[in-house]
């Protein structure tokens, strides 16, 4: 291209010393030398532009492209060699600051002079730069400056930074712009990449942090109790992530925060949680919350951080679950009475649970792994007996008293509450079975003696047990329910089927109970009056009518009776059970009767009969009188109804002993065999053949509800290989092969 | 930005006070030139007019440019496709440029090194591309006549070129 101004052309030499040097070159520098603004008019700043122009657009030889662009570079090479240089060394050693704020200043006067000659010489940029793939003009001048400048104070800049920031971490104020400007000079030197900035700048800081923080640890150690010792780690982190964001890029943050972690945290870590009189057991023996929070929060910084801590949180929980036990067993060892019923135990560990389950929630954030170190903790204590009953049996009856009138007289919502949380204990308990066997003996008795104190109580308690175990868990004690509940349907037409019957004189209803659901009752068979022997024909008549195909059979130990019975002048509603009701009858003829006598004529066996004559008459209302007096039943006893019974009241209960055990071990070892063996049936048939080892833990991974030993499911195999199910291999005796 | 700027045409720095022609022209238009665009960072809050001077371009040149600025605000140029799809400018551009740079090749050329000197990209575009479509298609022998230019090369050397470059004649 050519220059269509006038045709004249510039020099190199005039061009450059006329207009270049003299009109911008020397001005630049001079303000800048001053501390003036720099400022340009419009006028002076196109003529050094059209000169630049002038000069790189003219034809060959006259093209200056190449000149200009070299002697730009020389010009801020020479001016930061000759000026800059010597005006930082005139500082070094006059302390940090001093250093330092040289240092801003130039750098901030280089940026001025650089962004002027960028801006005269810019037709250099638009293409020589681009057709020589050249540094541009910026770039060009950024490197002079880190090959004069940067390059020669970094060392010592750096150390005047880091002093600072040590200064400032034992509470000095500094001056924060400053470093943040230094900062940025460090930050370009990377040329877009921060390369200089971490090598020059973070890593000698990090390394002095690490230092520095070492030696604070072991001060601090020494002479602070933890939860002191963790405030100061709290503060340091705090103020370092403050730092970092005041006058540091923020890159060097997770750096910076992994060294003081480091230093201050990690290496110290054991000693904190275990420190006497301050660790971790005594913050949570004295419900430091606070403290527990903070030393929760500073670990799970840390990889893996918090298992240690969660260990002796598990340790913790597990050693006070032991003290309820120890309490309880002391309790028993000086002679209190060991019984199935034990609420201030259960409740000991239900407030346990609860406590502890709220401070995993509110201090420790639900953190899985401290959810785990209740669970275990939990798993140990539940299922630790001591004494005569399980911890399930125990539970089972805490129930029955939440759940039966007249036991713990809770409102509804309390209920709920206790029921709920008797179910957080019961999820820990290995044998799930037998407590659902007591269970359901305490359920049963609860309903057939109307003392359910709610339905709905009785319905919530089971969806909640349900929702633990799953469907087959509850399915019997549904099905209780919901006998009675087509106990109810059946009575209503039942009723109405009687008043088309010539009277019996007996109002009379029955219950019809699903064999297996319920539990299994002892029923006496005994002889039964003609008038109920009636009744129980007419309901056997019209049931069978209807229920072709079901088995009827009667189970009157359970039975209850409202007797009328007269007593001189006065007459009494007695409610007795239908077996008392049985043996009273006998004594209508107003005779006397031995107890042998007694067996013969109602067809019960004596352990039967003796505590059901107890009832009658060694109990507070003694309608029978036994000869001799005594509170004992001897089989050379005779009895005489009581002619002269007299009582305030005139309905009467008279409470007779349990006939039966509450729950039977049998029956649980029997239900445990039958799921073992479907278990080992159902992994058989799958796997076909299997080792023994495997075969074993594999069954018990896949019982839900007990965990039984490993010699009880091995008697199981054995059982299925003589009922020829399995059989050994042939080649290994270790292994079984199914047989289909 | 809405006190105006002058953009003053002058011949050398000696003329700006003489003989130069001034143009208002809105600080948004002026923007378009990024050698204005790069001075007006300097002075931003000064709210006395600004003259700046521009040598190395005529006023009968400088009236086209700013025409150019002006129109571009209201109707940007789209981009041209390179290589040119057609020799035909209307059908490079929309119509008005196509218009715009119907122009004598003097002018022409003018407007090139205007658009350079004061880095307006566009128009350094619309002006090359110009030229170009004038090249496209065209013999050496057509494209010498068009731009009056004479041929230098001896026979000799002119059949060496041809010969090196045979390849770009072949269809």
């Amino acid at each position: 291209m050519s220059n269509t101004t006038n045709g004249n052309i510039i020099q190199l030499e005039e061009g450059w010393n006329n207009v270049i040097k003299k009109g911008a070159i020397d001005v630049l520098e001079k303000t800048l030398d001053d501390g003036f603004d720099t400022s340009f008019e419009p006028k002076e700043y196109i003529r050094i532009y059209t000169t630049c122009y002038d000069m790189c657009t003219q034809r060959s030889p006259y093209n200056w492209s190449r000149d200009l662009y070299q002697r730009h570079g020389e010009t801020i090479e020479q001016y930061l060699r000759n000026t800059v240089l010597p005006a930082l060394r005139d500082k070094t050693g006059q302390g940090g600051t001093i250093l330092l704020n040289e240092l801003k200043h130039r750098w901030f006067n280089h940026q001025i002079m650089n962004k002027w000659l960028k801006k005269f010489f810019t037709y250099l940029d638009r293409y020589y730069v681009k057709h020589h793939s050249l540094p541009t003009l910026e770039q060009a001048g950024l490197q002079r400056f880190k090959d004069e400048i940067y390059e020669n104070v970094k060392d010592t800049a750096t150390t005047a930074i880091i002093s600072l920031i040590d200064e400032e971490r034992e509470g000095e104020i500094i001056d924060k712009t400053l470093i943040k400007s230094v900062v940025e000079l460090y930050e370009s030197m990377g040329m877009g990449n921060l390369d200089s900035y971490t090598a020059d700048l973070e890593t000698p800081f990090l390394e002095a942090t690490r230092t520095y923080y070492a030696k604070k640890r072991e001060d601090w150690i020494a002479k602070d109790s933890t939860p002191d010792y963790l405030i100061k780690v709290e503060k340091a982190l705090n103020e370092e992530k403050l730092r970092v964001s005041e006058y540091l890029n923020p890159a060097s943050e997770p750096k910076l925060r992994r060294v003081v972690e480091d230093e201050i945290l990690l290496k110290v870590q054991q000693n904190l949680l275990e420190k006497e009189g301050s660790g971790c057991r005594v913050l949570l023996a004295n419900d430091k919350a606070e403290d527990l929070q903070r030393m929760f929060s500073l670990f799970s910084r840390l990889e893996d951080g918090l298992q240690p801590m969660a260990d002796i949180v598990q340790s913790f929980i597990t050693y006070m679950g032991n003290a309820c036990i120890d309490k309880r067993q002391s309790r028993l060892d000086s002679g209190e009475k060991d019984k199935n019923d034990d609420p201030e135990f259960i409740k000991s560990l239900i407030d346990l649970h609860e406590k502890y389950l709220g401070v995993i929630r509110e201090i420790f954030a639900s953190h899985h792994l401290f959810q785990k170190a209740l669970k275990n903790s939990f798993e140990e204590i539940i299922n630790n007996d001591v004494g005569q009953f399980t911890n399930a049996e125990l539970m089972s009856t805490f129930c029955d008293r939440v759940l039966k009138s007249g036991g713990e007289k809770l409102n509804e919502t309390e209920v709920d509450q206790s029921l709920e949380r008797i179910v957080k204990l019961f999820s820990f308990l290995t044998d799930k079975d037998l407590f659902a066997e007591i269970y359901r003996n305490q359920l049963a008795k609860r309903l057939l003696n109307q003392r359910s104190a709610s339905d709905d109580a009785e319905k919530s308690m089971i969806s909640k047990l349900k929702c633990q175990c799953g469907t087959q868990f509850t399915s019997k004690m549904e099905g209780m329910l919901n006998d009675l509940v087509i106990g109810n349907d059946t009575k209503v037409e039942f009723d109405k089927h009687v008043a088309k019957q010539p009277s019996t004189n007996l109002s009379f209803s029955p219950q019809i109970l699903t064999t297996g659901f319920w539990p299994t009752y002892k029923s006496p068979d005994v002889n039964i009056p003609e008038n109920m022997t009636k009744c129980l024909e007419m309901f056997k008549e019209w049931h069978d009518k209807t229920h072709t195909k079901r088995k009827l059979t009667w189970v009157h130990s359970l039975g209850n009776a409202t007797v009328r019975a007269t007593f001189g002048k006065k007459s009494y509603d007695l409610q007795v059970t239908t077996l008392q009701a049985v043996a009273l009858n006998v004594f209508n003829d107003g005779a006397t009767h031995g107890l042998a006598e007694l067996e013969k004529s109602l067809n019960l066996d004596l352990e039967t009969l003796k505590p059901l004559m107890h009832s009658l008459s060694c109990g507070k209302h003694k309608v029978i009188i036994k000869s001799p007096a005594s509170n004992k039943i001897n089989s050379t006893d005779t009895f005489t109804a009581n002619a002269k019974f007299t009582c305030n009241m005139r309905k009467i209960r008279i409470p007779m002993a349990s006939i039966e055990a509450s729950h039977s071990k049998a029956r649980v070892d029997e239900d445990r065999s039958y799921a073992i063996e479907a278990v080992i049936v159902r992994i058989m048939k799958a796997r076909k053949t299997m080792k023994h080892q495997q075969l074993i833990s594999e069954v018990l991974s896949q019982l839900a509800f007990f965990k039984p030993q490993p010699r009880v499911i091995k008697k199981r195999i054995e059982a299925l290989i003589d009922r020829e199910y399995l059989e050994r291999s042939a080649e290994d005796q270790q292994q079984y092969n199914y047989l289909a | 930005m809405t006190h105006p700027l002058f953009l003053v045409s002058c011949l050398n720095f000696q003329q700006i006070s003489k003989e130069g022609d001034t143009f208002p022209v809105e600080v948004d238009v002026a923007r378009m030139s990024e050698l204005v665009k790069g001075m007006l960072e300097e002075d931003e809050d000064e709210d006395d007019t600004t003259e700046i001077p521009l040598p190395n371009v005529k006023a009968q040149v400088l009236k086209k440019v700013i025409e150019f600025c002006k129109h571009h605000k209201s109707e940007p140029m789209t981009d041209i496709e390179k290589p040119l799809k057609s020799a035909n400018m209307a059908e490079v551009v929309q119509k008005w440029y196509a218009d715009f740079v119907n122009v004598e090749q003097v002018l022409l050329f003018e407007l090139i090194l205007a658009a350079n000197y004061m880095d307006i990209k566009p128009l350094l575009d619309l002006t090359c591309a110009t030229v170009a479509s004038m090249i496209k298609g065209k013999t050496p022998e057509e494209i010498r006549k068009t731009f009056n230019i004479a041929n230098d090369f001896s026979p000799e050397e002119e059949a060496q070129v041809r010969e090196e470059n045979k390849w770009c004649e072949e269809p």
